[in-house]
């Protein structure tokens, strides 16, 4: 008995002692990932870094920044020179921060870096930005309007899908075959969720459009399946 | 791209093309009797190919890789080229002479804008990639966009994301799609593959790849000189960037300089392993997924690493251990076979074998009706719609294990991955490499 209970002792403190270290261990890198991160951040507030030097500092960003990041990263989305750089750091970032300071640049930007944060938020599949990204549909510049409908495509709610088949009849060109895009990968969420029926429209506006005839072909038997399924 | 550039030398050819013929036929169903007078040889007589049967291509971006491969398509009978485009006006001129001088005219198009020519041109059925391979996945998945069959050139993703959307574009868009992993359709390595896939050397337990014995796996992220940009007509920087991270303009990157370097590269494993994956899963029928373990080893070059697939299987990443290049060994628990480039026959384990291996091979192509040959597969398969030999699912599985691969040296650690989710097994900090953020406005 007397063995038995300094086995169990002896197991506990091992695993008391197991737990401790790796805690130690997980706070050193932990440590070590906050300094890494608070001197790249430092980086961009220097006035006298390059060009060079803030990429670099925001391409390490995407590996191990975290929320700390965003509001020193945040406002270079909407510096023409740095807008690209900042979303490559930020846009792996599992944090809702991201998204906000994104859906702003959309409210408020132009050009590339207003089409740059669209597709952010598309890869990050933020619903919050439905309302935002559908109004962009109907954008007068043309790129504006591809990337809103590829994003909502991405985000692949059926309010998404809503405006993208409202653009599909509107649209011609480039932002016509990126509402077709988009339709397909609104469709292929809303089926992965289960939600066939309203899939199954989608495919069926996208076999009845102006979409490339394979295109057209595929969403009709995708269509099909769904009804069947 | 919807970025404007008018660079093309003239409208499009009126001649009729397979898609006006095939067009023209669902028009007209049953009743295609027309009482007009046809050239014999519109009609495929005096040897000649129909419209409806000739595929009509353009050139991608054609270095001396994509010429190679024009060279190979060019005097398929049923093949034509009638354009090209490249950011690069001297390239653009060098590929336009060498289509003419094939063709007997002066007829080919010249492009600055891919998406312009393929925009603009419905009688182009199929178009030849061969740009850096930043742009390999990019351009495909535009092009199958725009209704085009593509033959890409390899390593034809630079991430797991990327990959998967070529997958997604080929598969949405109905379209036709094959990388270059050109050994798949040939004799030696696909006889190989055959005794590895019939069981003939029993139990196949490790694979062995060939990685590009020079380069590293460590790539850089530093920028050469700057050079002042030549003017956009002569080279679109912009364009040759794509999705890349924007940096300055240095001539030694449009010349082939661009290897070596993260944003362009995937590394002394991609250059081979593109090919040598693919080549050692299709032997053990592991072309739909990837391996699961990737061990670290500490070297510069991923030099014997170890990636072991769900069944047990392992794959062994080597930079020697072959006569030639991009090689691959089977070792089973009852024979082994091994081939590489300039082997008229795969090395075997018993000379049994090879006698096996060719009956093997000749069953292959009977009940695949697949040819020995890479680029003919290709345009078989544009012609009857079937899946090619290296389709859009091939490359990504055997690009993801490139892709794992170069994560794990880029970690320094091993790294675990699910082929089924596609992402790394609990591990945040790998999975940060999944996919790349891309530069606007060129995002797909």
């Amino acid at each position: 008995m007397k063995t038995q209970v300094a086995v169990m002792a002896g197991a506990a403190l091992l695993a008391a002692s197991s737990s401790a270290r790796a805690q130690k261990a997980s706070q050193t890198a932990g440590n070590r990932r906050r300094k890494g991160q608070d001197e790249l951040i430092e980086v961009l507030q220097k006035p006298e870094a390059t060009r060079k030097e803030k990429a670099d500092a925001l391409r390490v960003l995407a590996q191990v920044g975290d929320r700390a990041c965003v509001p020193a990263v945040a406002p270079l989305l909407r510096d023409e020179e740095a807008a690209d750089m900042a979303r490559y750091a930020l846009e792996p970032i599992p944090d809702p921060a991201v998204d906000d300071a994104l859906r702003a640049v959309v409210a408020e930007a132009q050009g590339r870096p207003l089409i740059g944060a669209i597709a952010s938020l598309g890869v990050r599949r933020d619903v919050k930005a439905v309302p935002a990204l559908s109004a962009k549909l109907a954008d007068a510049d043309p790129q504006v309007a591809v990337a809103a409908a590829k994003a909502l495509g991405s985000i692949g709610t059926l309010p998404a899908a809503n405006a993208l088949r409202d653009a599909l009849g509107k649209s011609q060109a480039a932002p016509h075959a990126a509402a077709v895009e988009g339709l397909f990968r609104a469709a292929e969420s809303l089926a992965a969720l289960g939600r066939h029926a309203e899939a199954a429209e989608v495919y069926e506006a996208l076999a009845h459009s102006a979409a490339p005839e394979g295109a057209k072909e595929v969403a009709a038997k995708r269509a099909e399946e769904l009804r069947k399924a | 791209m919807t970025i404007p550039v008018s660079t093309a030398d003239g409208p499009a050819a009126k001649a009729p093309t397979r898609r006006d013929c095939l067009k023209t036929a669902a028009l007209a169903g049953a009743v295609f009797a027309v009482p007009t007078i046809v050239p014999a040889s519109a009609l495929g007589r005096d040897g000649a190919v129909a419209p409806s049967e000739r595929i009509t291509m353009a050139g991608v971006g054609l270095g001396p890789r994509g010429q190679y491969v024009l060279d190979w398509m060019s005097p398929e009978p049923d093949v034509r080229f009638v354009a090209i485009a490249d950011v690069q006006k001297s390239r653009r001129e060098e590929v336009k002479a060498k289509i003419d001088k094939h063709n007997g005219d002066q007829d080919c198009k010249t492009y600055a804008d891919f998406e312009e020519m393929l925009a603009t041109r419905p009688d182009i059925d199929a178009v030849l990639l061969a740009t850096g391979d930043r742009w390999h996945a990019q351009a495909a998945i535009r092009a199958m966009r725009l209704g085009k069959d593509v033959y890409s050139e390899k390593p034809s993703s630079m991430t797991v994301a990327e990959g998967r959307a070529v997958v997604e574009a080929a598969s949405r868009y109905g379209r036709v799609y094959q990388t270059g992993t050109q050994r798949l359709s040939e004799g030696p390595f696909a006889i190989a593959i055959e005794l590895a896939r019939s069981g003939k050397l029993g139990k196949v337990h490790t694979v062995r790849a060939h990685i590009a014995p020079w380069d590293s796996a460590d790539l850089s992220h530093a920028w050469l000189p700057e050079e002042p940009q030549p003017p956009k007509d002569e080279v679109d920087w912009d364009a040759w960037l794509g999705g890349c991270p924007w940096r300055p303009y240095n001539s030694g990157y449009v010349k082939g300089g661009w290897r070596g370097h993260y944003d362009f590269h995937t590394s002394c494993i991609g250059e081979w392993g593109a090919h040598t994956f693919a080549q050692g899963q299709a032997g053990v029928d592991a072309l739909d997924t990837s391996p699961v373990e990737y061990a670290y080893v500490n070297n510069v070059s991923g030099d014997g690493m170890v990636a072991t697939f769900a069944s047990g299987v392992k794959m062994i990443l080597q930079r020697e251990g072959w006569r030639g290049s991009c090689g691959m060994t089977f070792e089973g628990d009852e024979g082994s076979a091994s081939c590489a480039d300039g082997y008229e026959k795969p090395d075997v384990s018993s000379p049994a074998l090879l006698a096996e291996g060719e009956k093997l091979l000749a069953e292959y192509m009977e009940r695949t009706g697949r040819p020995m040959n890479h680029v003919r597969d290709f345009f078989d398969c544009v012609k009857s719609r079937r899946q090619a030999v290296a389709n859009p699912e091939v490359m990504h599985r055997t690009m993801s294990t490139v892709h794992a691969a170069n994560v794990c040296m880029w970690l320094r650690r091993d790294v675990h991955f699910d082929p089924v989710r596609e992402e790394f097994v609990g591990d945040a900090e790998a999975n940060r490499f999944l996919t790349r953020a891309q530069r606007a406005p060129w995002i797909i």
